[in-house]
């Protein structure tokens, strides 16, 4: 199993969500997207996204001041 | 008294940063993923406002209507104002609240902003705001357009939203329940600076702050509710005259939203200060400056045309509403569309 990261720091929304949305596409099933923001409406709207999309959550945490990481699997 | 409109703008400034509340994001939502989720929640605003407010008028503690409808200067402003809002990567209040999170790219947008619509509200841009909002229509309500009593407005408003907010909150709980950031803290604490906010919670804690507006700003001699463009604008020109007459209750309020996003932000760990690259700076420029444009143009931003205006059931409100949501997708055309044409950054693999 593969981890895809995709760093999206320094973007300000909704261009985290619209690069994941593009990254997931791209990636083999079975495979995970990790993706590294610092906007915060992300850490609303990107675990929403996965929820709506039904992409199993494998890690959501903080990784310093107004920084996040979620890791989402394609099923 | 004016005193009022820091402390109350610095619990809107708190409720707008923990609740990820963004009118720019409920606009561009509707048109680049196509969801009304956040545009509704901005809808429950204005309907809780809308009953607040005709309740406040008909005590005869404030005085709502309007005598005219700027019919050109709504339409032509609010469309430039939507348009600019998606380069400067938020509305006047999403500019204030993420300007307060640290990002520099939101400083740019909010100096752009309040420069321009100084320009066009006290500098050499007056006459062309005078002209375009000299063009009226001589009634300035909907109720009076229409004939009706303003309660049966109010009344069709929150039964619409009601049943659209109904629809999502029912969706809300159908679907998986998104997965939250681990808790550190606990108690008190938790619930000001870490747990999510609902959208539709967050969307009424709005709404009351826009009632209270209302009577706080009378008292301070400013008869009017919550408003960002002609603050942002008395600010800068109070800076370059001195005229301490401009700083007013509206000047204490956008102040005020500064310092309670920054609270909000600095408690949550959310604040740092974030450098944008050079495209963002000049997206924020040329969007702050478009969006002092269009706001003077308009009579008001989303916040005082499209949330306050449209409580009140102005046809500027309204039909500024309208605009804004237009231009909006006009310019997630142009961003989005010609960004999704673009070859992908793809993410890099690494092994496990």
């Amino acid at each position: 199993m593969t981890v895809h990261v995709l760093e999206t720091e320094g973007q300000v929304c909704p261009f985290p969500l619209v690069e994941a949305k593009r990254a997931i596409a791209g990636i083999p099933s079975g495979d995970q997207l990790r993706i590294d923001f610092d906007c915060t409406q992300a850490t609303d709207s990107l675990p929403r996204w996965a929820a709506d999309e039904g992409y199993p959550v494998t890690a959501f945490d903080r990784t310093g001041d107004a920084s996040w990481t979620i890791t989402v699997q394609k099923p | 008294m004016i005193l009022t409109g820091l402390a109350l703008g610095t619990v809107l400034g708190f409720a707008l940063q923990r609740g990820r509340f963004c009118v720019t994001g409920a606009f561009r939502d509707v048109w680049l993923a196509k969801q009304t989720r956040w545009l509704t929640a901005f809808l429950v605003t204005i309907a809780v406002q809308a009953i607040g407010i005709f309740a406040l008028d008909a005590l005869g503690v404030i005085q709502l209507g309007a005598d005219t409808f700027p019919w050109l200067g709504a339409i032509v402003g609010g469309l430039v104002f939507g348009f600019a809002i998606v380069y400067a990567g938020g509305c006047a209040t999403g500019t204030y609240y993420r300007a307060g999170e640290g990002l520099i790219g939101s400083w740019i947008a909010l100096a752009g902003y309040a420069l321009a619509a100084a320009i066009m509200k006290h500098g050499p841009g007056a006459p062309l705001v005078e002209s375009l909002r000299g063009v009226t229509a001589p009634v300035g309500t909907v109720h009076e357009l229409l004939g009706v009593s303003p309660w049966a407005l109010v009344a069709l408003l929150v039964a619409g939203v009601g049943a659209a907010a109904w629809h999502h909150l029912r969706k809300d709980a159908a679907r998986p329940k998104p997965v939250q950031l681990p808790a550190r803290r606990t108690g008190i604490a938790r619930i000001l600076f870490e747990r999510p906010w609902n959208a539709f919670a967050t969307a009424v804690v709005i709404g009351v702050i826009g009632i209270a507006a209302f009577p706080l700003s009378y008292a301070a001699g400013r008869e009017s509710g919550l408003g960002i463009t002609t603050p942002s604008a008395d600010i800068v020109a109070f800076l370059v005259t001195g005229d301490a007459e401009l700083v007013d209750w509206g000047v204490m309020l956008v102040l005020g939203i500064l310092l309670g996003s920054f609270i909000a932000a600095k408690g949550s760990g959310e604040f740092r200060i974030r450098v944008p690259d050079a495209q963002t700076v000049l997206r924020s420029t040329g969007g702050g400056l478009l969006m002092g444009v269009g706001a003077a143009i308009a009579g008001g931003c989303t916040i005082g045309n499209a949330m306050v205006g449209s409580a009140s059931f102005t046809l500027q409100g309204w039909t500024a509403f309208a605009a804004m949501l237009l231009g909006t997708g006009i310019a997630v055309r142009v961003v989005f569309g010609r960004r999704g044409s673009r070859a992908a950054p793809a993410p890099t693999p690494v092994g496990v």
